[in-house]
């Protein structure tokens, strides 16, 4: 597992994104304490899923507005043909974040 | 598309800020309004080349109606409507500010709300690629798999077309799509002291109740609205019967009407009035509604002084220059939009105090859609006036026969202090003629200076009367 960020960074509610070297920049959002993080780029479209926001429990897009489920990533009002949304595990140790990324996600 | 340095593969890019149309000046229109005789020519109910200048010179300057507060109190809540022909979106913001944008994706233009109204939307994607713009207009996104890999596509200055200048005015939202425009208090001028009638009097402020009724008829944007602004004269006609049947009696303006009764007229709005109380809001049907309009009018007295307290109810109609109108004590509210010369689109509401009881508002909403509503009383009426009005101006022979608007002529009351251009009796032309003389004044003048300072501006000794 890699470093992300502090823990702290990642407000309730709220996405994130970063950038870790070496992969395509993901996405971080905190949902009743707990922080999934997910590549930023919308399954459907590519468009950016930081610029969406959080709503329910789950990740809104903000240009087509496909909602992805926090965990499962299922994805409701489904743009034609968008997929399912995938998580990377993370770990969130001592106030930092870790999470298992992948490359070309 | 090229700049001075292309070399052939096109290297300019698109500039997309929003164009605001400039106004001409078309005095041969504005002749065909003759105020020294009082008469009008038919060509500005027909003719096709007026119609496109009505839209560039009076449309596309003037502050125009959008909504009331009241339909879209939170974020995301949105409504669409016309200025002029333009289709407009109005949406409320995040911040609680009030919006609004044409209805167009910058794209290839199509639609981007196809519905009348909607609650806590999240933005509006075009139809036609995708494209996705904020309830703020702004571009959000398209699709990223296309747009993303062309280097030279801006995002962040593309945006839906928003209006030039938008405000509000006791609950009631405006906007205009003219830079120079004076802001809507100026625009309004003291013609405020007639809106606060029906705005101002209760605490609490008004709202919308129900929906909106639509409706076409096929008749000019103006007979509809010349109407509202100050001919009374018709109900006597026209509307008899329907206030036998529901009134037990013909129309009647009062043992006072000598002494009461005006019109009064601001930049081409106008204000008509016997101020009897309770005429208008009779005509609903309902006792209750009476009962509850007298006792208004007596708390009122305090507001809006004795003179407006009178008029909450009374028989009278209103026209905001150029195409809002509304009746009080009927308490409808409505806009006459212009699709071509020949036909209106009007969407109707009905207006009540904020602080009115449950069933006094309910009252309100059925006695309007059984008077002036498609099927109602009173709206049924009319229609078919301004449709005739309208269309036996087809025949080449009868466009150039002349209008007579010449009641009234020695009737200007120039000493009573109510604020604008007042007239005895509210059995006149007079309103009428003062907003085809501001009609006249939008065709001729390219600029705001001219505009505000012409015929229809209100008289200086009267400008700042109050009770």
């Amino acid at each position: 597992m890699i470093e992300i960020c502090n823990s702290a960074d990642v407000p309730e509610g709220e996405i994130v994104r970063f950038e870790v070297d070496g992969f395509p920049p993901v996405a971080l959002a905190r949902h009743e304490g707990e922080i999934f993080i997910f590549p930023d780029k919308c399954p459907h479209a590519d468009e950016s899923l930081s610029e969406g926001w959080v709503e329910d429990g789950r990740v809104v897009c903000g240009v087509h507005f496909a909602e992805f489920e926090l965990g499962s990533g299922d994805v409701h009002n489904r743009p034609a043909g968008c997929p399912n949304l995938s998580f990377f595990s993370c770990e969130d140790r001592d106030g930092k974040v870790f999470a298992m990324l992948k490359e070309g996600a | 598309m090229c700049g001075t340095a292309c070399s052939g593969g096109g290297q300019g890019r698109p500039n997309m800020k929003p164009v605001y149309p400039k106004a001409g000046s078309y005095p041969e229109f504005a002749r065909l309004v003759d105020r020294e005789n009082a008469q009008v020519d038919r060509r500005l109910f027909s003719d096709e080349a007026i119609y496109q200048a009505e839209l560039q010179q009076i449309f596309a300057r003037a502050w125009l109606f959008l909504a009331h507060e009241s339909q879209i109190p939170n974020a995301g809540d949105f409504l669409r409507t016309s200025m002029g022909e333009d289709d407009v979106i109005v949406v409320r913001q995040r911040d609680g500010s009030v919006r609004a944008f044409l209805n167009s994706c910058p794209h290839r233009g199509n639609r981007v709300c196809m519905v009348d109204k909607g609650a806590k939307s999240r933005g509006f994607i075009c139809n036609y690629h995708g494209w996705s713009f904020g309830i703020d207009g702004r571009l959000r996104g398209t699709d990223g798999k296309v747009y993303d890999t062309d280097t030279a596509f801006e995002k962040a200055q593309i945006t839906l077309t928003p209006v030039a200048q938008i405000d509000s005015y006791k609950g009631l939202i405006f906007a205009t799509f003219d830079l120079a425009a004076p802001s809507l208090a100026d625009f309004l001028g003291p013609f405020t002291f007639y809106l606060d009638v029906m705005l101002d009097n209760d605490e609490g402020g008004t709202e919308f109740v129900g929906g909106a009724i639509r409706s076409h008829i096929d008749c000019n944007w103006k007979f509809p609205a010349e109407n509202f602004v100050g001919d009374i004269l018709h109900a006597f006609w026209s509307h008899q019967s329907g206030a036998k049947a529901i009134l037990g009696g013909g129309v009647d303006l009062g043992s006072r009407y000598d002494e009461l009764a005006f019109q009064a007229s601001v930049y081409g709005h106008g204000f008509e009035t016997n101020l009897d109380k309770v005429g208008n809001t009779r005509t609903l049907g309902y006792p209750e509604l009476v009962d509850y309009v007298f006792d208004l009018s007596e708390k009122a007295e305090k507001r809006l002084g004795s003179i407006r307290a009178r008029a909450i109810g009374a028989i009278s109609s209103c026209t905001v220059f150029p195409n809002f109108s509304f009746l009080p004590g009927q308490n409808t509210f409505r806009v006459w939009h212009p699709r071509g010369p020949g036909k209106i689109e009007l969407v109707v509401w009905t207006l009540v105090n904020r602080n009115a009881p449950e069933h006094i508002k309910e009252l309100y909403r059925k006695g309007v859609m059984m008077t002036f509503s498609p099927g109602g009383i009173f709206e049924m009426d009319d229609g078919e006036n301004w449709e005739y009005s309208t269309r036996v101006n087809q025949g080449f022979v009868t466009r150039q026969q002349p209008l007579h608007y010449g009641l009234g002529i020695d009737s200007a009351d120039p000493d009573r202090e109510l604020p604008g251009h007042i007239h005895k009796g509210s059995l006149n032309d007079a309103n009428q003629r003062l907003f085809y003389t501001r009609w006249s004044e939008f065709m001729e003048s390219d600029n705001w200076t001219d505009l505000q300072n012409g015929v229809t501006a209100p008289p200086q000794k009267n400008a700042q009367a109050a009770e």
